[in-house]
């Protein structure tokens, strides 16, 4: 047999702290590319529907938004359509409680590929956070159809978009990297975790407007790294206010020290998975 | 020199926290008592109980060498599998690994119902560690390999689970690895199938593919390997020719309780503190051909006196299968009012068996199949035999046969296979 260079694998205890391996991600990109795949085919595989529930559920939520809000609420929606307002604001807020949900979950849902096999670890909550990113472009188009429709178009703030989405994946891995290890000792975080999200919704200025809220109290609320994000896509989408370009920055900079202490916590702790979940 | 060397192991060892400090909590509020506890000073004695499922395991093994790494349940084989295959880390020592490795722990982890084969031929293939255009090259001969292209297209929750394990051995097997980590995986499907991984296996082994077999049976590695590691207790205790291994393992497959006799043994009336195995002459050993006798020395300490005790000994087959049961009761003996130690002796008629490996446990019950008094597994024995597996069922027994061809009627009496044939 022609030996064709074999790789050399060196096992042994516990690596340093700041053993990050990212390179193994890359080695494993195919597999990454796979659990996003089975993730996206079985969403809508035994659906009559299909996709189209990838479109039909962000409208729903819209229309019911609506109801609710735009018309007995009567909540401002800064001189916008209310159904635009909404829908501009529920996509990425549904990308991030999703993305969030399946990176921090995903370890325990797939806990047989976890003990059987070896695989980076870090590839489940990355596959997570970036499977629900098929279904936020259907909902980008039926938002595009709408702002249409009330013949709205976007502006060169559109351009930006690929920023804020990207700050959402990193947010909501960031977090998923934090919980998930948490999630394969103590499963409490998969039953908390639908709850915090939907505190966490009317604490973002989805179904109403940022200037609701009281001057006084609003540094306090923009603490809530989202509220930057989801007016950074109103901003974007509908060119409504003017993102204050230092509370941009330092979200960015809390999100990649979060994604980075994120990795080495998830690096550190993923050793045991295998043995505890 | 290590050059051809694939596997370098040094002082493996893994070790597990047992009681409060290396517990799982599962649920958060068992966190908060266990933690109460530790503040009120109530902390359990457990607490940093170590448990090595694996220790100081060094060993070499060269490039194209089949080695069996055998032991009993809760040894630490599949620990040592799993720290090779990079699924858990070691605690101590280290291992250096000269190739790719293909790990087969299981067959079928990460198949997903809902798509269909041919989705899943690609999924699993990238899950074992394939790249895409390997599985695409190679897409052809898995269906065949796996004999049901005519489902490939059909979600795998409509599968038979006879045919998932096919499809998803059929993948495994492609799999091109340099070493091959198997844990007993390879006796599934039917015997044609069977046949196939078994070939397939020995085109590895010409390619010159390093595999390393783990099983809890001892024969069936040693159609397999020269060589064997046998583990107890999480140690290596012996590496070498699998003949001596044998040997070995066979003297340790003593007495321990049964797991599903839940009560307290300190409560039972009496115990079973030896079992001895032996042919019909009373020469002692644990290898039977097909068809030889096999006498059962068990012997027994009282504590309290029963009256009637009802001896049971079944042999469970490796894969659980309980496959005959003796009572000393149902075969009329009346043992009376026990309160010494003693020995029962049990013989066996004629084993026909199929070539397995078989433990045996025993039970005593009160008479008339009432309360469990103990319960104990008296070690194991092995039936050999070249052709009778268990693909020809349970056991074998010789039929009387009559041919009827136009008009002439011809009788053929049963004729015994030779013992030993």
């Amino acid at each position: 047999m022609t030996s064709v260079a074999r790789p050399i694998t060196q096992i042994r205890p516990s690596a340093g702290w700041l053993d990050l391996d990212l390179g193994s991600l890359w080695r494993f990109r195919e597999l990454l590319y796979y659990l996003v795949w089975r993730e996206v085919k079985i969403r809508y595989k035994q659906a009559a529907l299909g996709v189209a529930w990838a479109i039909l559920q962000p409208l729903f939520t819209v229309l019911i938004f609506t109801a609710i809000f735009g018309i007995f609420a009567r909540f401002p929606s800064d001189g916008l359509p209310y159904p635009v307002f909404a829908l501009a604001a529920v996509l990425p807020w549904t990308y991030f409680a999703e993305a969030l949900r399946r990176s921090a979950t995903g370890l325990v849902t797939d806990a047989d590929l976890v003990r059987k096999i070896y695989f980076p670890r870090i590839i489940i909550p990355v596959a997570g956070a970036s499977s629900p990113l098929l279904d936020f472009a259907f909902g980008l188009i039926v938002l595009l159809g709408l702002m249409a429709w009330y013949g709205i178009v976007p502006g060169l703030s559109f351009l930006t978009l690929p920023l804020w989405l990207a700050e959402t994946f990193g947010l909501a891995l960031a977090i998923g990297l934090w919980l998930g290890p948490i999630n394969v000792r103590y499963r409490d975080v998969m039953h908390t975790l639908p709850f915090v999200i939907q505190v966490w919704m009317f604490a973002t200025p989805i179904v109403y407007p940022l200037s609701m809220i009281p001057e006084k109290w609003r540094t306090l609320y923009s603490l809530n790294p989202v509220v930057g994000i989801v007016e950074g896509f109103r901003w974007s989408l509908l060119g409504t206010g003017r993102p204050d370009l230092a509370a941009v920055g330092i979200s960015l900079v809390v999100i990649v020290i979060a994604l980075f202490g994120g990795v080495v916590y998830f690096r550190k702790m993923e050793r045991s998975f295998a043995d505890v979940i | 020199m290590s050059n051809d060397l694939a596997i370098q192991a040094r002082g493996l060892g893994k070790r597990y926290l047992l009681g409060a400090a290396g517990d799982k909590h599962d649920t958060f509020r068992d966190l908060l008592v266990a933690g109460a506890r530790s503040v009120l000073g109530r902390r359990n004695k457990k607490a940093h109980t170590e448990f090595w499922a694996l220790r100081d395991a060094s060993f070499d093994i060269r490039h194209g060498e089949n080695v069996g790494i055998v032991g009993l349940n809760g040894a630490g084989k599949s620990t040592l599998l799993k720290i090779l295959s990079r699924i858990t880390d070691p605690t101590a020592g280290s291992a250096r690994i000269d190739g790719r490795v293909g790990a087969l722990l299981e067959v079928g982890t990460g198949f997903h119902g809902e798509l269909t084969g041919r989705e899943n031929v690609f999924l699993y293939g990238s899950i074992l560690g394939m790249q895409k255009e390997e599985v695409r090259r190679k897409f052809d001969a898995i269906v065949e390999f796996s004999g049901i292209p005519q489902f490939i297209d059909t979600p795998v929750k409509r599968y038979s689970s006879g045919m998932y394990v096919r499809l998803a051995f059929s993948v495994a097997a492609h799999l091109e690895p340099d070493i091959l980590l198997l844990d007993e995986v390879l006796a599934v499907g039917d015997l044609a199938f069977q046949r196939k991984c078994i070939e397939h296996a020995k085109e590895l082994q010409k390619r010159d593919a390093t595999i390393l077999f783990v099983s809890h049976n001892m024969f069936s590695i040693k159609t397999m390997c020269e060589r064997v590691i046998y583990i107890r207790k999480g140690q290596i205790m012996f590496d070498g020719p699998t003949d001596e291994g044998i040997e070995f393992y066979e003297k340790d497959c003593s007495l321990s309780t049964l797991g599903w006799v839940k009560t307290d043994q300190s409560e039972w009336p009496l115990t079973i503190t030896g079992c001895e195995l032996s042919d019909a002459s009373g020469v002692a050993k644990t290898v039977f051909n097909f068809g030889e006798s096999m006498k059962l020395r068990i012997k027994y300490q009282m504590r309290r006196p029963v009256d009637d005790p009802n001896f049971i000994v079944a042999f469970i087959r490796s894969d659980g299968v309980a496959c005959c049961n003796f009572s000393s009761e149902l075969d009329g003996v009346t043992l009376g009012r026990v309160s010494e130690d003693g020995v029962v002796e049990l013989t066996c008629p004629p084993l026909k068996l199929v070539s397995e490996m078989y433990t045996i446990s025993i039970l005593v019950r009160e008479k008339g199949f009432q309360q469990v008094l103990c319960g104990q597994m008296g070690g194991a024995f092995h039936v050999k035999d070249d052709l009778l597996n268990t693909h020809f069922g349970v056991f074998h027994e010789s039929a009387a046969w009559k041919v009827q061809a136009d008009g002439a009627v011809e009788t053929i009496p049963a004729r015994p296979r030779l013992i030993g044939a």
